[in-house]
């Protein structure tokens, strides 16, 4: 029998959300949601959380950029949740923590649940930004990321929501532009769907950002191998993750930007064992007139000031072999 | 005349019983051999060469070339490859900045009033390593009983020649040919060939450009036989007329040899091989030939690159044919109209990119095939011109590029970027060459090297005086050389906008390098002297290449915008073997313990080092494909 609603089990410490096929956690201590799990694969290592960085390419490097925009990383690395406020059924909750869950009875039952984590950002002056994850009956989930801008705070490389995924993915499928695409790169980029194997760094010498993907209708990821006890090999499964509206950016790398922020060589790159994809709203140019002061023209800069809305779904991949 | 050490320090000896340069047409012995594209006039002296390194001038063995010599303590070493690639010295890369930076202190002879004694010399130094060269060979069979030339088509930065015990010469300028008259001192067996490179010379403030700094012969040795008649020279000059109907070739031979009593079919083929023009001249030193109005030409263009070919067939006083020498022919018509620059009449859109000769493995030591796998890539991506950025490269590479009608910025080797920038300023207290006298002769014979050697390429449509050095009386000398030549090509030099004092005598273009797309326009807005052109530009290092549209946008908005050459071709980074994880990686400067250096700014190209086409590529073909003309 279909199940035509969500089954929300209301925690000491998080949010249960279950379905017939998937299984999500809201934690109320991890900062983030802890755990999406569809068709018994789970998808997290760590929340998701909001990018405010991306690895400094040459052009950033050469141009200084770092030195008005460096409190991102800051705020890319130390993830700082601020509130977490819930709705369901588009109804505010407020009474879900301990001890007023005791009201509960373990048959709550809703046609979707809005979950908002606000995180303050390590920056001067401080801002906020939110991820808000809006779970639907089969499954679907939306994810909307919110900045709001602030007079103060210098420009941007980039504004998003990471997911770090357990193990590294076979290959990525997506559809938009060919090739590696920035916005002020990617008129040489053709339309299509693109199938990437494993999980490629552009062999740049020094490790720096690579691998964007602008305007991307949808990108699925493939994975066999999950980190569960006595599991080896399994067969490929896949998550979806879709334009909701607008398209997309998008990278699929191995590394988090600090990972490569800080080896000064790619021999300096740590093993891979992780999948990390990055949903983009915001995406600085990386630049091209020169390397030593120029920087990227106004167009592809991202303002601090300046607010970005951006929202996308999640879902059972399509992808079977 | 004996070798002397002392002209590593001399800045005004840099040819020594070198023979002039000449233009690059091809010598067969008959119109068969042609066909099949091997001279039997040449022979490779490239393999394996005995070898000794030293580390500085007083520690070589000074004597080596000597026939009673000793040599059983030499290694051995390829030829042609690099000293340092061969395990000798050590790698280093350095852009800008002398390669003795905070090793010596030095300062150029005869750009300043008062020069310290000793400050700076070359051939007392404590660390200017020398690569001493030996190799014996018999002379063929085929070649003996003629005059027979010693040449290299490339060795750095200075070296010294010695044949069977004999000085032979001295000479500069790594990137274009040294030849050498051997004839007085060849035998049919056993000859002892022995070559001095040193790694520094005065050489060394005019070749300071941006890569690994290499030293030693590192392009191919030859044996060249001249027949008894032989054409030295061929200055070939193709005009299109205005309406394009018809073209006009002027031809001028050098000859040398037994000239009187001989004669010669001189012959234009089209490239079917039909025969265009044709006639019959009795040789002489210098042999004039013009064939006019030539109707039904089909015009060179990047497009259409058709090539009609030259040939003379030389027939000495006794009626037989001892040589065919052969060069290549393109008509066309460039023209400088109202800041406009038109090939044919066309407006000119340079959709270039800069390249260095380069090979991960060996190199600016390439090897044809390296050449033809980046010609490949050009084609591909629709680039339609190529500036040799530094230094003249292989003459095959022009051949190339005339068969595929590829533009060519023809650079003249010379780059003293150390001597007038320092720390990022313009600071040119002293610089070279400057206005020195000296220097001038210096970069003129690196001009003239350029030019002879060159002159009959259809491609080239530009002369570069050079890069990054400054401006002064010798720059402005190098342009009146090439003006002089009125050949139908443009000057171009970048250097001169930061000393616009010579603005009007150097470069028929306004040349700048990563000027942004909002300067190049206020520059166009504003009535502009000259055509401009970048001659760099979208600066290639890591993950780069944005904003090539504002560029690209250019052409739409300014007549006058001739475009541009991407920096760079191919990253001018080394594949190595890693000791640590036995894996091959590639590495940039300060990765060979190289200091000072300046790390990665030499893999600023939009090739990775091992040849496969960074993501920036699909950027720069869209737009290539869009605005190539």
């Amino acid at each position: 029998m279909k199940n035509t609603k969500l089954k929300l089990i209301f925690g000491d410490v998080s949010l249960g959300v279950q379905g017939a096929d998937f299984h999500y956690i809201f934690s109320y201590q991890a900062d983030g949601m802890e755990s999406l799990c569809i068709g018994g694969k789970e998808w997290l290592y760590h929340v998701p959380r909001p990018a405010f960085w991306r690895a400094m390419t040459d052009n950033d490097r050469g141009g200084g950029f770092y030195k008005k925009s460096g409190m991102w990383l800051l705020a890319d690395s130390f993830l700082m949740c601020r509130n977490f406020s819930l709705s369901v059924d588009g109804k505010p909750v407020t009474k879900f923590k301990a001890p007023f869950n005791n009201q509960y009875t373990g048959n709550e039952e809703a046609q979707s649940v809005t979950v908002t984590y606000v995180y303050q950002t390590l920056t001067t002056p401080e801002t906020e930004a939110e991820i808000r994850y809006t779970v639907f009956a089969d499954g679907r989930i939306r994810v909307e990321g919110i900045y709001h801008g602030k007079e103060g705070l210098p420009q941007l490389p980039a504004f998003g929501i990471r997911f770090v995924m357990p193990t590294p993915a076979v290959k990525y499928i997506y559809r938009g532009l060919s090739g590696e695409t920035y916005p002020d790169r990617l008129w040489g980029g053709k339309k299509g769907e693109y199938e990437v194997e494993g999980l490629p760094v552009t062999p740049y010498l020094t490790p720096q950002d690579c691998g964007m993907h602008m305007e991307t209708e949808w990108v699925e990821l493939v994975r066999d191998r999950t980190m569960k006890y006595h599991v080896e090999n399994e067969e490929e499964f896949s998550i979806r993750f879709s334009q909701d509206g607008s398209p997309f950016a998008f990278s699929c790398l191995p590394y988090t930007p600090e990972q490569m922020e800080f080896a000064h060589n790619r021999e300096e790159l740590p093993p891979v064992v992780r999948t990390v994809l990055t949903v983009y709203g915001g995406v600085r140019g990386i630049g091209g007139i020169d390397a030593w002061g120029s920087d990227v023209e106004l167009p592809y800069r991202l303002y601090g000031d300046q607010d970005i809305y951006f929202s996308f779904i999640i879902t059972h991949g399509t992808n079977k072999n | 005349m004996e070798a002397d050490i002392k002209w590593l320090d001399e800045a005004g000896v840099f040819r020594v019983g070198k023979l002039p340069a000449h233009s690059d047409h091809l010598c067969f012995l008959n119109e068969g051999e042609a066909a099949g594209g091997n001279s039997s006039f040449a022979e490779s002296l490239n393999g394996i060469w005995q070898f000794c390194y030293s580390k500085a001038p007083k520690m070589r063995p000074a004597d080596f070339y000597r026939e009673d010599f000793d040599a059983e303590g030499f290694g051995t070493i390829s030829v042609p490859s690099h000293i340092e690639l061969e395990g000798y010295d050590h790698v280093h890369y350095m852009n800008k900045m002398y390669p003795w930076e905070s090793l010596s202190f030095r300062r150029p002879p005869d750009v300043m009033e008062e020069l310290p004694k000793g400050c700076g010399s070359f051939a007392e130094a404590d660390y200017n390593p020398v690569g001493s060269y030996r190799k014996i060979f018999d002379l063929p069979k085929r070649m003996q009983g003629n005059r027979i030339i010693l040449r290299f088509d490339g060795a750095e930065q200075a070296i010294f020649v010695w044949l069977n015990g004999k000085f032979i010469g001295y000479s500069e300028d790594t990137y274009t040919p040294a030849e050498f008259d051997i004839t007085p001192y060849i035998r049919d067996r056993k000859n002892l060939l022995c070559v001095e490179t040193y790694k520094w010379s005065t050489a060394a403030y005019v070749e300071d450009q941006d890569y690994f700094r290499f030293f030693g012969i590192f392009r191919n040795v030859w044996l060249i036989a001249k027949p008894r008649v032989h054409v030295e020279d061929m200055d070939v000059r193709p005009t299109l007329s205005r309406d394009g109907d018809y073209g006009t070739v002027r031809i001028g031979l050098k000859i040398t040899g037994e000239w009187d009593g001989a004669w010669a079919r001189i012959c234009l083929k089209d490239p079917e091989n039909r025969t265009v023009e044709e006639t019959v001249r009795s040789l002489s030193p210098k042999t004039e030939i013009v064939f006019e109005k030539v109707s039904e030409i089909r015009p060179w263009t990047h497009f259409t690159p058709v090539l009609y070919k030259l040939q003379v067939q030389v027939t000495d006083a006794e009626g037989k044919v001892v040589e065919f020498a052969v060069s290549p022919v393109g008509f066309r018509r460039l023209e400088l109209l109202e800041k406009k620059v038109l090939l044919n009449g066309q407006r000119l859109r340079i959709c270039g990119v800069n390249r260095h000769e380069w090979n991960g493995r060996t190199g600016r030591c390439i090897s044809r095939e390296d050449m033809r796998r980046d010609m490949g890539v050009l084609k591909r991506n629709h680039m339609n011109a190529v500036r040799t950025s530094h230094y003249p490269n292989q003459t095959e590479w022009y051949s190339l590029c005339d068969e595929n009608g590829i533009y060519v910025m023809a650079e003249a080797n010379l780059e003293s970027h150390g001597s007038w920038q320092k720390l990022g300023e313009t600071e040119p207290s002293w610089n070279v060459p400057g206005c020195s006298s000296v220097w001038e002769r210096v970069v003129l014979d690196r001009a003239s090297n350029n030019y002879e050697l060159l002159k009959n390429h259809p491609s080239i449509l530009f002369w570069s005086l050079g890069n990054e050095a400054y401006a002064g009386t010798a720059l402005a000398a190098m342009n009146q050389y090439y003006k002089e030549k009125n050949d139908g090509r443009l000057t171009h030099y970048e250097g001169v906008t930061r000393n616009r004092t010579y603005e009007t005598k150097i470069s028929d273009l306004e040349s700048r390098m990563y000027a942004s797309p909002k300067d190049i326009a206020a520059y166009l807005e504003e009535n502009p002297a000259k055509p401009f052109i970048l001659c760099e530009y979208l600066y290639g290092i890591g993950n780069s290449g944005g904003g090539m549209k504002e560029y690209m946008e250019l052409f739409d908005r300014f007549d006058a915008f001739v475009g541009g050459f991407i920096w760079s071709f191919m990253d001018k980074a080394l594949i190595v073997k890693d000791n640590a994880q036995g894996k091959e990686i590639i590495r940039c400067g300060g990765d060979f313990d190289d200091r000072p250096s300046d790390y990665s700014y030499c893999a600023d190209g939009i090739l990775f080092a091992d040849g496969t086409e960074k993501p920036t590529m699909q950027e720069v073909r869209y737009f290539y494909e869009k605005y190539e003309a």
